[in-house]
């Protein structure tokens, strides 16, 4: 381990299996996430990064294992995730925003009806990160009304509104066309830029190489390596990496 | 020919008054369908509800059952037997408006239709607008509410309106419980002036502008929607 650590985990995962069926998908996940990381997962498809990520916040349900948010192990039936969902932004894939609300309004429900924020506030904060992502002119439109890049960005900002502790993208620039992939990635650039913790499936290794504290290796349902991305990359000591990062770099 | 018209019309609407069955008649059709359209929504809306959230969650599972029995049942009977069966063998021992029994029976009816044209609205909704509300920490319910139900039920409008069409002319059996509905009402007329011609296409003509000036609006409102569709 090379990167800084200073303080607790914010997300520690201990044991993390997911099975669906008799597919058992993640198989022993062990990792720390540390405040102000910004952790690169990549690997080949089916490796199970997407169900690792979605497994941080419970979007999949963990078969086995734990994993402890702020101290809290959210893996516990007891625990309100709802009330930790809030401190966990995600980003989709497919953006996933709701077609039939004004782009405004995908930003500020969250933060109105979870936070009980007023309108006005949530509405001063969203034009504030809209205009950071250069779409404050787009606030009356419609999700249907942008392009692909355009939603992903605002993606990005309405997991921001609720002011997370931690961003959580689920391979955001697959489903773009590639001249909007740029947008994008630079957004998150910022992001991490201003010390967000973000844990990133991805298969943009430009990203990952210039951006990211930590890349992981996933295959099989393992982490077979980490590092950070200058050795990650220039130097792999597993074989299947060796063997991936040949195939798409 | 033109007397010959004339005459009959006279015989079978103006005679003692015989327009009063037809418009009476259309008195009781309207009423029992729009009570019972309100009563299916409602049904229609819970099973709705209770059936999907035992498809994402597998919670409910009694309450789901319940209803897979409901649905089962009033959709595999026909509609007749199920208003013969509330009047004469449920409210059998009972003095109780026919009317009310009629509203009853169509509206469980129409729920059983509405239930499903509501859930398939409910899942045709894409999975990820789900995750994404449940994701930002909206529970169950407020992602329904705030997110799921407001898309689905933009999408289920048009099969609802068809549901509302379909209901207004299946009340014509009413008249098998002695309701005096615009069929009945009609059909009176023929046993009273024994020309069948004239009340019986009359009564085909009320329900056929009816239903032509509820389609229409159906149309106006699609296109609304379709025009707002971001």
């Amino acid at each position: 381990m090379t990167t800084n650590r200073n303080g607790e985990a914010l997300i520690q995962v201990q044991h993390l299996g997911k099975s669906f069926g008799d597919l058992q998908v993640l198989k022993d996940i062990n990792v720390d996430i540390y405040k102000g990381d910004v952790v690169c997962v990549i690997g080949p498809s089916g490796s199970g990064k997407s169900t690792f990520l979605r497994c941080l916040n419970r979007l999949e349900e963990p078969t086995a294992g734990k994993i402890f948010f702020e101290n809290t192990d959210i893996t516990d039936s007891k625990t309100d995730i709802d009330k930790h969902r809030q401190k966990m932004g995600m980003v989709f894939q497919q953006f996933n925003l709701f077609p039939h609300m004004t782009i405004m309004k995908n930003l500020t429900i969250a933060p109105m009806k979870l936070q009980g924020r007023s309108q006005r506030e949530a509405e001063e904060e969203a034009l504030r990160l809209l205009e950071r992502v250069g779409l404050a002119e787009r606030a009356k439109s419609y999700p249907s009304q942008l392009s692909g890049g355009q939603k992903q960005r605002i993606a990005i900002v309405r997991a921001l509104c609720m002011k997370p502790d931690v961003m959580l993208f689920d391979e955001p620039t697959s489903a773009l066309d590639p001249e909007m992939v740029g947008e994008v990635l630079n957004v998150m650039r910022t992001l991490a830029e201003q010390k967000m913790t973000m844990v990133v499936v991805t298969h943009e290794m430009g990203f990952a190489r210039e951006v990211a504290t930590r890349v992981m290796f996933m295959d099989e349902g393992y982490f077979m390596e980490e590092n950070e991305p200058k050795e990650f990359f220039d130097n792999p000591k597993n074989e299947r990496l060796k063997n991936f990062l040949g195939k798409v770099l | 020919m033109i007397d010959n018209f004339k005459a009959s019309f006279y015989q079978n609407f103006i005679e003692d008054d015989r327009w009063r069955y037809i418009v009476g008649g259309l008195g009781n059709t309207l009423k029992i369908t729009l009570f019972a359209v309100v009563i299916g929504i409602a049904l229609g809306f819970l099973v709705a509800v209770i059936r999907s959230t035992y498809e994402k969650t597998h919670g409910l599972k009694l309450l789901n059952f319940l209803c897979r029995i409901y649905l089962t049942v009033i959709r595999g009977t026909p509609v007749l037997i199920q208003l013969l069966i509330i009047y004469f063998v449920v409210f059998g021992s009972v003095k109780i408006d026919k009317v009310l029994v009629a509203v009853m029976a169509f509206g469980i009816n129409s729920g059983a239709y509405v239930a499903e044209i509501f859930r398939s609205g409910i899942m045709s909704i894409d999975n990820g607008q789900f995750e994404a509300g449940r994701s930002l920490g909206f529970n169950y319910r407020q992602t329904m509410v705030y997110i799921v139900m407001p898309q689905a039920f933009k999408n289920v409008l048009p099969a609802l309106c068809n549901e509302f069409i379909v209901l207004l002319k299946e009340t014509s059996v009413a008249g098998y419980i002695a309701i005096q509905d615009l069929t009945k009402g009609a059909d009176i007329i023929r046993s009273r002036t024994y020309s069948a011609f004239m009340p019986l296409i009359a009564a085909a003509i009320i329900y056929l502008v009816m239903v032509m000036i509820f389609t229409y609006f159906v149309q106006k409102l699609e296109r609304r929607l379709r025009s707002s569709d971001h």
